[in-house]
C-alpha cells in the first residue's frame, strides 16, 4: 500500500494513505499516512456507523496540507475488542442429512443467505462466477479426484465462505463477526473439506496449488486445526 | 491502546513481521491546493472490482476500475490473502471502500469534489508489479483532474 504512495506522488498526484500496520509504514516511508489501530480488513473501523467513519476519513484527508515529510499520523479513537460471548453456540442445526455432505449443508444454509441478502440488498458473493451448490461440488471433486486449477478452486473457496458469513448474519441469534467466523472454522462441513484438501494441495507439483494450500487457504489464525485434522 | 505488531496475537503478528516491505532513498511530497478545493479519488487495496471483472490473482499488480456510480451491490472481493477480516466489508462496503462518506464530504462542500472514476489494486502484490500500472494510473487520475488520491489498504 504505501509503495503506491511513492509511485503516485512521484507522478505528481497528491496521496494519504491510511495505515493498519505500523511497522510497515515506518520502513516504507510513505509521504502521509494515518495509522489506524482497528482490525485489518476495516480500515475505517466500523461497519455501519457513518458518523466514525467520517472522522476518519476527515483526519485522513486533513494530512494533505503537510509537505513536512513522510508523516505518520496517530488516529485518536480505538475501538474494543467484540465481547466474546462465550456459550454462543449456532442456533441452527446443520448438522448434514447425509455424513460428510457439503451439498446438503450449502443448501440448509440457503435460506439464510436468502436473508441476509434481502436485509442488506446486497451480497458479496459471484467472484467465481458459479452458483452455490456447483461450487461445493467442485471441493468435493477436488477432494475425490484430481486437484481442479488453483484459481477457479481458490475462488469458488471465496465464494462459499462469503456466503456461510452472509448466511450466519442472518440467524436469528447471530452473535459476532468473531463468533461466526469461529463458528464457520469449528462446526461446518466446509471447514473439514478445506482442512482435507490442504495437504493435497500443498503437495502439488503445481506451484498455484501449492501457494493455495500452503498460503491462500487457511487463515493464519486457524492454520493450528491443520495437525488436528490431519 | 496502542497496538503495535507486539501488541497483537502471536500467529498475526508473526504473519505480518513476515512481509518484505519496500524502502525508498527520499519521500516526495507534493503541495496542493486546501481540501475544499481538491477533487478526491480513492484507490483501494483491497481487490475490489465489479462481479464479472477479472478477479486478483496471485503477483498481480494491476488494477481494477470502479466508476463511482457503480451500485454497492455491484462490488466484490478477490484479494487473495485469508489473514484480514471480510466481514466488515459484507455488513457495510464504507467500512473499507468510503465512497458514501466521500460522496457527503463532496456534497458538503469539505472537499471540492468526487473523482469519476476510483480504482482497486490487490495488495498482496510485488511492488515492481505494480509500479508500471500505476504510472498509467497517474495519468488517468490527471485526465479526472484529481489532486488527491486516498489510498486504503485491508
Amino acid at each position: 500500500m504505501g509503495a503506491l504512495g511513492h509511485f503516485l506522488e512521484r507522478e505528481g498526484i497528491p496521496t494519504v494513505g491510511i495505515s493498519l500496520v505500523r511497522e510497515h509504514t515506518e520502513t516504507i516511508r510513505p509521504p502521509r499516512a494515518l495509522w489506524v489501530t482497528f482490525e485489518l480488513g476495516r480500515p475505517f473501523g466500523i461497519p455501519d456507523d457513518g458518523p466514525f467513519q467520517r472522522r476518519v476519513l476527515e483526519a485522513a484527508l486533513a494530512l494533505f496540507a503537510h509537505t513536512d515529510g513522510p508523516l505518520i499520523a496517530d488516529y485518536p479513537e480505538h475501538i474494543d475488542e467484540e465481547a466474546d460471548l462465550t456459550g454462543w453456540a449456532c442456533p441452527i442445526n446443520l448438522a448434514p442429512t447425509q455424513t460428510g455432505s457439503l451439498t446438503a449443508e450449502i443448501d440448509r444454509l440457503a435460506v439464510w443467505y436468502d436473508r441476509a441478502v434481502s436485509t442488506r440488498a446486497r451480497t458479496t458473493v459471484g467472484v467465481s462466477g458459479l452458483d452455490m451448490p456447483t461450487a461445493g461440488r467442485l471441493i468435493d471433486a477436488a477432494l475425490a479426484g484430481p486437484l481442479p486449477e488453483a484459481q477457479p478452486l481458490k475462488q469458488a473457496i471465496d465464494d462459499l465462505k462469503a456466503f456461510y458469513l452472509e448466511a450466519a448474519s442472518a440467524f436469528p441469534d447471530p452473535g459476532s463477526a468473531r463468533t461466526r467466523k469461529a463458528w464457520l472454522w469449528s462446526e461446518t462441513a466446509l471447514a473439514t473439506a478445506l482442512l482435507a484438501l490442504q495437504p493435497r494441495l500443498a503437495a502439488s507439483a503445481d506451484p498455484g496449488h501449492r501457494i493455495l494450500g500452503n498460503l491462500t487457504l487457511i487463515p493464519a489464525t486457524e492454520r493450528h486445526r491443520l495437525t488436528v485434522a490431519l | 491502546m496502542v497496538k503495535r505488531l507486539s501488541d497483537m496475537p502471536e500467529v498475526e503478528a508473526r504473519h505480518l513481521a513476515r512481509i518484505e516491505c519496500p524502502t525508498y532513498d527520499d519521500t516526495p511530497l507534493l503541495a496542493g491546493k486546501p481540501l475544499s478545493a481538491r477533487r478526491v479519488a480513492i484507490i483501494s487495496t483491497a481487490g475490489l472490482h465489479r462481479r464479472g471483472d477479472r478477479p486478483f490473482q496471485p503477483g498481480d499488480g494491476s488494477y481494477r476500475v470502479i466508476p463511482a456510480e457503480t451500485p454497492a451491490g455491484d462490488l466484490v472481493m478477490s484479494h487473495i490473502s485469508v489473514n484480514f477480516d471480510r466481514t466488515g466489508f459484507q455488513q457495510d462496503l464504507n467500512v473499507a471502500f468510503p465512497i458514501d462518506r466521500l460522496r457527503e464530504l463532496a456534497a458538503e462542500g469539505v472537499v471540492g469534489s468526487m473523482a469519476s472514476v476510483h480504482y482497486s489494486f490487490m495488495g498482496a502484490f510485488p511492488p515492481a508489479a505494480a509500479e508500471p500500472h500505476a504510472q498509467h494510473l497517474a495519468g488517468l487520475l490527471k485526465n479526472d483532474k484529481v489532486d488527491a488520491a486516498l489510498l486504503v489498504p485491508v
